[in-house]
């Protein structure tokens, strides 16, 4: 999805392949990229727990994931903390 | 008239209401700003949060939005007063209300912190405003799919020619879901494959018609030919009123909706619910784009399927049963909905589609150009009635679509029965999705009080029952109309969250508010209206008859309309407190979260 993000170039095609895409499998993506991020999302509560207040795995463990997970701490701290309610099932 | 003449004005309306009104509402009043972080760039976690592409975001937020609503209201709407109010609401509706509704859904979104519009009614006006708003919400998602799936076992039990279509988009679903899912298949063979064959299904109807006509009379003679359920349908003989009949094989078809419906909101959203909508999208998007094409042209290539034929106006107050009235203020306002202003646009733009706006400079075009674009939709649903295709709203909709398909070389026959799935498909792929957000509300409101609702299928069941039961009821089209206010009403306290946040933050309230207004008493007295139609053209002739079906249902629907009266009444009370309070002294803008930590 990141290429995504830069402005396209292409014409009159570029926009038309754009706006089918967004109709067709947007959506797909999404969700895509939601089931993974919530399974990652999941992992990190599970050994990084400790970093909301949820101590789950002894530090060892997290120390030796930490590296791999860091990337991910901030967005995961928002998501996971972020209030929400029934309407956010639409989006 | 002809179809040419209206889909140039069409055209035109859009183009001034967009260029005119519009984009200076953007300019001046919003003041979008590119350079202002929106919350995709500030919160962006590659999930939610996502800066996208306007292109796509235009696509994903049109088709997220388009469903039955433009059609079906416009149909109604020109049967029951002529197709010149319902051309004049449509084109005055989306030019300054509902284009406004859509734009102002993601605006304020955007503005605060990509939160949806409960969470900024909870800031804004008050913590109660936000639980009420949680039970309108609720009513409406049970109206909304008691009327699809009232309409859609309506059309499919009379429509033997789109049974195989409909079934073959099913099994076409599931079988592109394993495919790209777990056989990971391409996309373009997968789809070449899946939607091919549900499009072979679709174009075989006239042939295969006549195998489900013979299978619905099998199932009927299960009970000898008699109905499982009588009630009187004011709706019928053209609005005189006559009595009609639940057939087995209607509740046969309306099972069977009712059983995909369930599949689709307790299996993996990979499974079943989104590669049918993929499927189907592929479907509706070519009849709409032939249809509209067809419109266009039909007066120099088949000018029989051009001109208007239907009166283009029918009186103040049209007949709707023995008792019922129909004033055209307040009911045509909440007939049309989608197409002219829905509240469901802006429910879904501010939780959807704002937290993927990359730049606000991107607003406008996304959200106002989407509700633009489903003007058209429809427009395209009134021209296509407007010729005087014979059938009841559904029936004379595939029936004018058809014979705009038909511009293009498609004998008529393949054309219509394209056209009918179309329609089945749009509604078909919005009531699934409804489901599963039913299930969710479900869980999460009784599911401390009522553990069962925590299980996923207790929740689902409980969902499709109550709206088999509004659907068992018949008279859909007291359904489709309280559906159409609690939608309206929607849209009416959308707007009024954003009168209150503009009066918030000291800008002019005045493009929202007005709307506003308009909407809020329209809506309240089209629900009552309902209300009083529905207690004496159908509860009390069912209560004197003894029919508990009908007895139950329309009691409940009264019951439904009532409590979104009371709920619009609660919200409106403390969102014009919160006004008046705003106008004294704008409250201080939420602080911007920081990008990280």
């Amino acid at each position: 999805m990141a290429d995504e993000t830069k402005p396209k170039k292409g014409g009159i095609l570029g926009v038309f392949k754009d706006i089918v895409y967004g109709m067709s499998s947007h959506e797909m993506t999404r969700y895509a990229v939601r089931s993974r991020a919530s399974m990652e999302h999941l992992f990190i509560l599970i050994t990084m727990g400790d970093l909301l207040g949820v101590p789950i795995l002894p530090p060892y463990y997290s120390l030796r994931l930490l590296p791999y997970v860091t990337p991910q701490i901030s967005a995961w701290k928002r998501r996971m903390l972020r209030e929400r309610d029934i309407t956010d099932v639409l989006g | 008239m002809n179809t040419l003449v209206a889909v140039i004005l069409g055209v035109i309306v859009v183009y001034l209401a967009y260029t005119q009104y519009a984009r200076r509402i953007d300019r001046s009043i919003i003041q979008s700003d590119p350079k202002r972080a929106t919350p995709a760039t500030l919160y962006m976690d590659g999930v939610d949060f996502m800066p996208t592409n306007r292109n796509i975001l235009f696509g994903y937020h049109f088709k997220s939005i388009a469903a039955a609503g433009p059609i079906i209201g416009a149909i109604v709407a020109a049967h029951l007063w002529g197709w010149l109010p319902a051309l004049i609401w449509l084109v005055l509706g989306v030019s300054f209300i509902g284009w406004a509704s859509d734009y102002s859904g993601i605006v304020i979104s955007v503005r605060n912190e990509g939160n949806s519009l409960s969470a900024t009614a909870h800031r804004l006006v008050s913590p109660r405003t936000r639980t009420i708003l949680f039970v309108f919400i609720f009513f409406y998602l049970l109206l909304v799919a008691g009327a699809f799936v009232g309409i859609m076992a309506t059309v499919l039990e009379s429509q033997p020619r789109v049974q195989l279509g409909v079934i073959m988009l099913t099994a076409m679903g599931l079988l592109l879901g394993q495919m790209l899912y777990r056989w990971r298949t391409g996309l373009v063979g997968a789809t070449v494959l899946t939607v091919g064959i549900t499009l072979l299904a679709i174009l075989t109807g006239p042939w295969t018609g006549d195998i489900f006509k013979a299978f619905n009379a099998g199932v009927n003679g299960l009970t000898a030919n008699a109905p499982l359920v009588t009630y009187f349908d004011p709706t019928l003989a053209g609005f005189k009123g006559a009595e009609a009949k639940i057939m087995p094989s209607l509740l046969l078809w309306a099972l069977g909706i009712a059983a995909f419906c369930y599949a689709g909101s307790v299996l993996p959203i990979w499974r079943m619910a989104q590669p049918v909508i993929y499927v189907g999208f592929w479907i509706t998007a070519m009849a709409m784009v032939l249809g509209l094409g067809g419109a266009v042209l039909a007066p120099f290539v088949k000018p029989e399927v051009a001109t208007f034929v239907i009166p283009a106006w029918k009186g103040w107050n049209a007949q709707l049963g023995p008792s019922g009235i129909m004033p055209l203020w307040p009911m045509l306002f909440v007939t049309i909905a989608c197409g002219a202003i829905s509240g469901w646009h802006a429910l879904f733009g501010a939780v959807g589609t704002a937290r993927q706006i990359e730049n606000e400079a991107d607003m406008l075009p996304v959200g106002g150009g989407s509700m633009f674009t489903e003007f058209l939709l429809g427009l395209l649903a009134l021209l296509a009635v407007s010729v005087g295709s014979k059938g009841a709203p559904v029936g004379a909709f595939a029936n004018g679509l058809g014979g705009f398909i038909s511009v293009w070389g498609v004998p008529l026959q393949y054309a219509v029965s394209l056209a009918f799935a179309a329609f089945i498909v749009i509604v078909l792929v919005v009531t699934q999705l409804l489901f599963r957000v039913m299930k969710v509300t479900l869980t999460e409101w009784l599911g401390d009080v009522i553990p069962p609702m925590r299980n996923q299928h207790v929740a689902s069941l409980i969902s499709v029952a109550l709206a088999l039961l509004l659907m068992m009821t018949g008279t859909w089209i007291y359904l489709w109309q309280l559906f159409g206010g609690a939608n309206q009403m929607m849209a009416a306290l959308a707007l009024l969250l954003v009168t209150v946040w503009l009066a918030s933050v000291g800008k002019n309230w005045l493009y929202a508010g007005l709307p506003m207004i308009f909407m809020y008493i329209t809506t309240a007295a089209s629900i009552l209206v309902t209300a009083y139609n529905i207690y004496y053209n159908v509860y009390q002739p069912n209560l004197a008859a003894g029919r508990t079906i009908p007895i139950v249902g329309s009691g409940l629907m009264v019951l439904v309309a009532i409590l979104l009266v009371v709920a619009a009444a609660f919200i409106g009370y403390d969102g014009f407190r919160a006004f008046r309070k705003y106008l004294r002294q704008p409250a201080a803008a939420p602080k911007a979260a920081p990008a990280r930590g």
